[in-house]
């Protein structure tokens, strides 16, 4: 089969294919993007898995707990890239399912509209309690409340 | 659809599990920035609810949901990427099913006695 041809099928399977299949130059890049950012989730996330659900007993995670992790300037960092990562895969992933599913122009053109504007008020949320904060500053707060 | 009856299972479970996790997402990060309104603010009153056992084995499902997709992925990435990768989708899905039952035993074995114990 010509790569041509194999574009012909649903879902590209290659660079070329996905060359060939997409409507635009936006499309290739997120299709790639999709790919090399999925490679770096795998590690991102499963080590935020670890951390909080077998480092730790996810049903003892409370409000000092959360700011002690949040006062590490290594744990902001990481999770500046699992929130930058996972926010654009994830919502770029939904973007597919209404393309895949939402048929009609009108209704599809809504539910993107919506997503985009909850995904980026949401994003800018994540963005302000990694680096809006200083939790020292809150971590000593907590420290005074519970020897209140 | 596009590979046969393998593929069609690993692409559904591929979306189902990328839709969760997503949407979780989206709800995760809400939760977590509950903690800028402080100590006295309204996160404690959240987690109440996710340390629930109904939310918790749903937090299970998320774990589950993540490595699927997460090793579905880099099955995908193989394919689309190598000149044998197509060849040995099967077996390599096989691969994800059972790495993905094996990382579960750990997690399931750690996560439901702490359900059980009621914290
Ligand atoms: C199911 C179990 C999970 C638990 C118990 C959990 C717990 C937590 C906790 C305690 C934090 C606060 C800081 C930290 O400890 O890193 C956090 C932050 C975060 N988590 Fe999770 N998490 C889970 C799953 C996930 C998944 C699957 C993703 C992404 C796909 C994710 C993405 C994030 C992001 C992006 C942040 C930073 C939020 C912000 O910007 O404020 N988490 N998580």
């Amino acid at each position: 089969m010509s790569t041509a041809q194999r574009a012909k099928a649903k879902r590209p399977r290659t660079f070329d294919e996905a060359r060939a299949m997409a409507s635009s130059s936006s499309e290739l890049g997120w299709w790639v993007f999709m790919r090399i950012s999925g490679m770096l989730l795998v590690p991102l996330a499963f080590i935020h898995l670890w951390a909080n659900n077998m480092a730790f007993n996810a049903g003892e995670i409370d409000f000092a707990y959360v700011v002690a992790r949040l006062q590490q300037p290594g744990v902001r960092i990481f999770n500046s890239f699992l929130l930058l990562f996972a926010m654009l895969h994830g919502v770029n992933g939904l973007r597919y399912s209404i393309e895949d599913y939402v048929r009609r122009p009108e209704r599809r053109f809504l539910w993107k509209m919506i997503l985009f504007t909850v995904a980026g008020i949401i994003f800018i949320f994540g963005v302000m309690t990694l680096w809006a904060f200083t939790y020292e500053e809150m971590g000593s707060a907590v420290r005074a409340l519970g020897s209140e | 659809m596009y590979r046969g009856r393998e593929g069609q299972w690993a692409f559904v479970l591929h979306r189902i599990s990328g839709v969760a996790v997503a949407l979780f997402l989206l709800l995760h990060v809400i939760d977590i920035s509950l903690v800028m309104f402080g100590p006295e603010g309204p996160f404690e009153a959240f987690l109440v609810f996710y340390h629930n056992w109904p939310f918790r084995v749903g937090l299970i499902a998320v774990i589950a949901a993540v490595v699927y997709h997460g090793l579905n992925g880099l099955r995908i990435i193989v394919m689309d990427f190598t000149s044998w990768g197509v060849r040995y989708q099967k077996p390599m899905w096989y691969g994800v099913l059972g790495l993905t039952a094996i990382i579960g035993v750990p997690v399931l074995w750690k996560i439901v006695p702490e359900i059980l114990r009621g914290a």
